[in-house]
C-alpha cells in the first residue's frame, strides 16, 4: 500500500510565533522525500502535521486525494519512526509490534504473520522476545522501523531515526533504509538535518528553512543548481565559497569581479542578470589547485585536510577572504605554500541580494 | 603506588567501623522486638513473680493458645487489613489517574489545582479532625469501613508523586501509542501506568504502612470494639492491671498484631529500600 499525500497552504503558529508560513508541497506514491534544514525550520512541525501529532493552523493535507488533517493519528494509515525510537519499555519487541495490530482487532494469527514477516525482512527473529532495555542502539531503530512496518501504512514518517547512532551504524543503516524502501516500495517522508543522508537517501529533497520551503528538487539539482544562496550554503561539505562581487553584463556571459581585481568569467548570461550586488559562488571541487600566477587568483595556504581520494586546500586571499580548493589525494602542496586557483566560470553561481541564484546555461 | 594501599586499607577500616555501628544500631531495633517475643512465650504469673524469668526456660505457647482462643485480635486485624488494603488501593487508583491527568491533559484551571492539591501537605489531620468527625456524623459513616477508610483518600502526596512520575515519562509514547490506534485510556492502562510501578510500590507502601499505624482517626471514628482497627484495639486491651497481671498475653496479641506488617516488609523489601533512599523517584 502506498500513498501520494498533497499538502495545500499549511500555516502553523505555535502562540505568536509562526513555525510554517503557507506551505505547499506534492508528494508522489512510492517517493522517498527527506526534509533538509538547519534546527528551528519546521522540518519536524510539517512531519508531525502529516502524522497528527500536531494540529493545522490553516490549510490542509490530504492523502491519496483524502483528507486526513482533522483525523487522529490511528486513522491516517501512517506510521512514523520517533528519533528516540519510543519503544514500549515493558513490553517485548514482539508485544511493542503487535500493540498497534491489537488496538485495531486484527485476529492473532494475522498479527504473527506480520511481525515474522516484519522480524524477517529486518533479520531480526532472534530479538522477538526480548524488551528493549536489553537491546543495543541499532537494533532498537530496527524495532522501531520493524513496528512502522507491520502496520503496512500508506506512509512511513521518519523523525531523524539516525541521530542516535554512531558514525559507522549510521552509514549502514542508512543503506538499509534505502534498500527498505525499495523492496517496500512505500512512500517515505525522512527528516534530517544532516545532508548526507538527505543526499544519499532522496528522491527528492526539500530544503525547508526559516518557516519556508527553499527549494524542492533531486539530490543532484540541489547541490548542482542550488535555487537560493542558503540552499547553496547549507548543502556541500565544505560549503560552497562565496566572495562579495560586482557584475560586468557588457559581453554574453556575465563576468564577476571581486573588491582586489580578481575576475571570473562566468557561463551566465548576462541579459538574465539585473543590477545590483552579487555574490559569486563556487564549490570547492570547482576550484583547482595551480602554481601561482597561473590561476584566476593566487593565496597561501591556511590549513589542508586530506580525505584520501582529494585534498581540500583552504586558501586566504590578498583580501583576507578564505576559499577552499581541492587538489588530488597525494597532493604536494603544503601550508604556508603559495599556490594559484583556478575558478571552473562553468560551474559557478551568482546570488542576488534577495539570495536569488543564477546559474550556467543547462549543457 | 603505596598510597592507594594506604587508602584501601583505610577504607577497609572504616567499612569494620560502619558494620559495627550498623550491627549495634540493628540490636537495639530487633532488641524491644526479641524482648516482645520472649515475653509472650512465657506464663503471666512467672513474669509477676520475677521479670527477668523472660532469660529462663520454661517457655510456653499458652498466651498465643489463650489469644487465639479470647481475644479480638484477629478482628482487629482483619479490620487493619480491610482497612489498610482499601486506603492502598484507593490511593493507588485515584493519585494515579490525577498524577496522569494533571501530567498530561490540559484543562482549564490545572495549575491553580495542582497548587491547591500541593496546599494539602501543608495541612495537618489535626486542623480538620472536629469538621470531618461531625460531617461523618452527620452521614453515619462512624463505624463503617468507608469511614475509616474515605478521609486518607485526600492523598496529596500521593498526586504530587504520580504527577512528577507520569510527567518523567517521555511523551513520545503516548504519540506512540495515539499512532498504533490506542485510546486515551488504553494508552494510560497499558503504556504508561506499567512504566510506574515503582512509584505506585513506593506510594503504595508508605500508604499501607501509614493506614496500619493510624491510631488517631480509628480512635475518633471507631467507637464499637468490632470496629477498632489494630492500634485501637491494642490501646483498649492496656486496662489497669494489664501491663502487671497480663504481659504475657499482651505481647502475644502483639506478635500476632505485627505479623502481616512483617510480611509485606519481607515481600516489598526491595520497593521499601528503594522508597526510603528516593531512588524510585526519577
Amino acid at each position: 500500500m502506498t500513498a501520494d499525500i498533497e499538502i495545500r497552504n499549511v500555516s502553523k503558529h505555535f502562540g505568536a510565533m509562526t513555525v510554517l508560513d503557507d506551505l505547499s508541497l506534492s508528494i508522489k506514491a512510492r517517493e522517498f522525500i527527506v526534509f533538509l534544514g538547519p534546527s528551528g525550520c519546521g522540518k519536524s512541525t510539517l512531519l508531525r502535521m502529516i502524522a497528527g501529532l500536531e494540529t493545522v493552523d490553516t490549510g490542509e493535507i490530504a492523502i491519496n486525494n483524502e483528507r486526513i488533517d482533522h483525523l487522529p493519528p490511528g486513522k491516517r494509515g501512517i506510521a512514523m519512526v520517533f528519533q528516540s525510537y519510543a519503544l514500549y519499555p515493558h513490553m517485548s519487541v514482539r508485544d511493542n509490534m503487535a500493540f498497534g495490530l491489537e488496538n485495531i482487532g486484527m485476529p492473532r494469527d494475522v498479527i504473527e504473520a506480520r511481525i515474522k514477516e516484519s522480524a524477517r525482512i529486518l533479520e531480526m527473529e532472534h530479538l522477538l522476545e526480548r524488551k528493549p532495555g536489553q537491546l543495543s542502539g541499532g537494533q532498537r531503530q530496527r524495532v522501531a522501523i520493524g513496528r512502522a512496518i507491520v502496520k503496512e501504512p500508506k506512509a512511513f514518517l521518519f523523525d531523524e531515526p539516525l541521530s542516535n547512532l554512531d558514525a559507522a551504524l549510521r552509514t549502514r543503516t542508512r543503506i538499509e533504509l534505502a534498500q527498505l524502501h525499495q523492496r517496500l516500495q512505500s512512500t517515505m517522508i525522512f527528516v534530517t538535518h544532516d545532508q548526507v543522508e538527505a543526499m544519499t537517501l532522496a528522491d527528492r529533497i526539500v530544503v525547508m528553512n526559516n518557516r519556508k520551503i527553499e527549494q524542492i528538487g533531486s539530490p543532484m539539482e540541489i547541490y548542482d543548481r542550488p535555487a537560493t544562496k542558503f540552499v547553496a550554503g547549507f548543502v556541500g561539505a565544505p560549503a560552497m565559497n562565496f566572495v562579495e562581487a560586482t557584475l560586468d553584463r557588457s559581453s554574453r556571459n556575465a563576468r564577476a569581479r571581486f573588491a582586489d581585481g580578481i575576475s571570473v568569467q562566468t557561463e551566465i548570461a548576462s541579459d538574465q542578470t539585473i543590477d545590483g550586488k552579487y555574490t559569486f559562488g563556487i564549490r570547492s571541487e570547482d576550484v583547482r589547485i595551480v602554481p601561482a600566477g597561473q590561476g584566476n587568483a593566487d593565496g597561501v595556504i591556511d590549513v589542508l585536510e586530506r580525505l584520501g581520494e582529494r585534498t581540500l586546500v583552504y586558501a586566504r586571499l590578498g583580501d583576507g577572504q578564505q576559499i577552499v580548493g581541492s587538489d588530488v589525494g597525494n597532493s604536494r602542496v603544503a601550508v604556508g605554500d603559495k599556490v594559484g586557483l583556478a575558478f571552473d566560470g562553468r560551474k559557478s553561481h551568482l546570488f542576488g541580494e534577495t539570495g536569488r541564484a543564477w546559474h550556467a546555461r543547462e549543457v | 603506588m603505596r598510597a592507594p594501599a594506604i587508602s584501601i586499607k583505610g577504607r577497609a577500616f572504616g567499612d569494620r567501623v560502619l558494620l559495627a555501628l550498623v550491627i549495634l544500631l540493628s540490636l537495639v531495633m530487633i532488641a524491644p522486638v526479641l524482648w516482645v517475643i520472649g515475653l509472650s512465650l512465657k506464663e503471666n504469673a512467672e513474669l509477676m513473680a520475677n521479670p527477668n524469668s523472660v532469660f529462663q526456660a520454661p517457655y510456653t505457647l499458652k498466651n498465643y493458645i489463650n489469644t487465639i482462643g479470647t481475644s479480638s485480635v484477629f478482628v482487629w486485624v482483619f479490620n487493619s487489613i480491610i482497612v489498610s488494603g482499601g486506603l492502598t488501593l484507593g490511593t493507588l487508583i485515584l493519585s494515579s489517574l490525577a498524577g496522569y491527568g494533571f501530567a498530561r491533559l490540559n484543562f482549564p484551571g490545572r495549575n491553580i489545582l495542582f497548587v491547591i492539591v500541593l496546599f494539602g501537605l501543608a495541612v495537618p489531620e489535626q486542623a480538620v479532625l472536629v469538621a470531618r468527625h461531625q460531617i461523618f456524623s452527620m452521614l453515619n459513616f462512624h463505624n463503617t469501613y468507608h469511614g475509616l477508610i474515605l478521609p486518607g483518600l485526600s492523598a496529596s502526596f500521593g498526586v504530587f508523586l504520580m504527577t512528577q512520575y507520569f510527567k518523567a515519562i517521555p511523551k513520545e509514547l503516548d504519540e506512540a501509542a495515539m499512532l498504533d490506534n490506542a485510546s486515551r485510556f488504553r494508552t494510560f492502562w497499558k503504556v504508561l501506568l506499567p512504566l510506574t510501578v515503582p512509584a505506585q510500590a513506593t506510594l503504595g507502601i508508605f500508604t499501607f504502612l501509614g493506614a496500619w499505624n493510624d491510631y488517631l482517626w480509628p480512635l475518633i471514628s471507631a467507637t464499637k470494639k468490632d470496629m477498632y482497627t489494630l492500634t485501637v484495639g491494642m490501646a483498649s486491651t492496656q486496662t489497669n492491671f494489664a501491663q502487671s497481671e497480663g504481659i504475657g498475653f499482651l505481647m502475644a496479641q502483639a506478635v500476632f498484631a505485627g505479623a502481616p506488617i512483617l510480611i509485606v516488609y519481607l515481600f516489598f523489601q526491595k520497593y521499601i529500600v528503594t522508597a526510603v533512599s528516593g531512588a524510585a523517584v526519577r
